[in-house]
C-alpha cells in the first residue's frame, strides 16, 4: 500500500438513525483493502463505540480512520462538553446516557472499555467545556 | 444448525428471511448494545427484546445473521428494511429471552 487511505466522517450529535453507517462504512473499506479479518472485527468495535459516544455525548463530531501499511489508526474528535473524570468514564458500568438513550439499550457503560481492550494503543485527552479527543491504534500483523 | 430449521423449532414468525441456509452454531443474548459488541462472537445468532435500527447496525459490524425479537416484540419497518439489505434474518417469537434460550440451548446452540 502506497499512499495512506483516509477515511473522515462528520458524526451528527443525536442521531441514532444514523448512528453506525461511519463504522460499517471504515469495516468495510477494511475489508476491501484485504486487511485481516481479526484486526477488521476489532475495528469495528472501535470505530462503533467512538461513533456512538459522538452521537449520544457529544452533540457529534468527526471520526477519522487512517489506514497505512502497518496499523490502522482511528480517531474520534468532538466540541462536546468533555469528561471531567476520564479514570471514572473508563470504568465498566459507568455511564451518564439520557434515558431515552439507556431505553435504546446504549449507556451500559461499556464502549470505552471496549475499545480499550481491542486496541494496540489508546489514548483519551479530554477538557470539560471544550471537547475530548480518542485515539486509538491497531497494528497489522502482530 | 441451519437457520431455517432454527427458525422452524422455535414456532418463529420469519420477519426477514435473510439467509435461510446458512449455519449458526452459537448464539448470545442481551439488550445492551455495547454488551453485545464486546461480547458476542461474530457469526452469533442474538435474543433481544431491543427492536429499533441500531440493533442492525450491531450486527452488521458483528456479522450476527440471525436477529431473534423475544417477548412478541416486531421489527418497525426502517430495522426490517435494514435486516433485508444486509441479508440478516429477523425472527420473531412470543416467548421470552429466557424461555427462547433455554429452547436454544436443547437445539445445541452454544452460549
Ligand atoms: N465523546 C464524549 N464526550 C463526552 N463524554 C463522553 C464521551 N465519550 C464518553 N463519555 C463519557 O464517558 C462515559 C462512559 O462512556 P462509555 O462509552 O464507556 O459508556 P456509555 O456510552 O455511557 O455506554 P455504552 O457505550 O455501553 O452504550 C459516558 O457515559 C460519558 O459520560
Ligand atoms: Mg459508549
Amino acid at each position: 500500500m502506497a499512499a495512506p487511505v483516509c477515511l473522515e466522517y462528520r458524526i451528527e450529535g443525536n442521531n441514532f438513525m444514523t448512528a453506525g453507517t461511519a463504522s460499517n462504512n471504515i469495516k468495510n473499506t477494511l475489508k476491501m483493502l484485504g486487511i485481516q479479518s481479526e484486526v477488521c472485527r476489532r475495528a469495528a468495535v472501535i470505530a462503533y463505540e467512538a461513533e456512538i459516544n459522538l452521537v449520544i455525548h457529544a452533540n457529534g463530531g468527526i471520526l477519522k480512520a487512517v489506514i497505512s501499511e502497518d496499523r490502522l489508526e482511528i480517531t474520534a474528535k468532538d466540541e462536546g462538553p468533555g469528561i471531567p473524570d476520564i479514570e471514572q468514564a473508563m470504568t465498566e458500568g459507568y455511564t451518564t446516557a439520557s434515558n431515552q438513550a439507556r431505553e435504546m439499550g446504549f449507556g451500559a457503560g461499556m464502549g470505552l472499555p471496549n475499545i480499550k481492550r481491542n486496541s494496540d494503543l489508546f489514548e483519551i485527552e479530554s477538557t470539560p467545556g471544550e471537547g475530548t479527543m480518542l485515539k486509538s491504534t491497531v497494528f497489522f500483523n502482530k | 444448525m441451519k437457520i431455517k430449521e432454527i427458525c422452524e423449532k422455535l414456532n418463529a414468525e420469519v420477519q426477514v428471511a435473510g439467509d435461510p441456509e446458512r449455519e449458526v452454531t452459537q448464539a448470545v443474548a442481551g439488550d445492551l448494545l455495547s454488551f453485545i459488541m464486546g461480547t458476542a462472537a461474530e457469526g452469533s445468532a442474538w435474543v433481544t427484546i431491543q427492536a429499533h435500527l441500531n440493533v442492525a447496525a450491531v450486527a452488521v459490524l458483528k456479522d450476527m445473521p440471525l436477529i431473534i425479537l423475544a417477548s412478541g416484540r416486531k421489527a418497525p419497518r426502517d430495522l426490517e428494511e435494514r435486516c433485508t439489505a444486509e441479508n440478516i434474518c429477523v425472527a420473531c417469537v412470543a416467548e421470552s429471552i429466557f424461555r427462547t434460550c433455554s429452547r436454544l440451548s436443547e437445539l445445541g446452540i452454544e452460549g
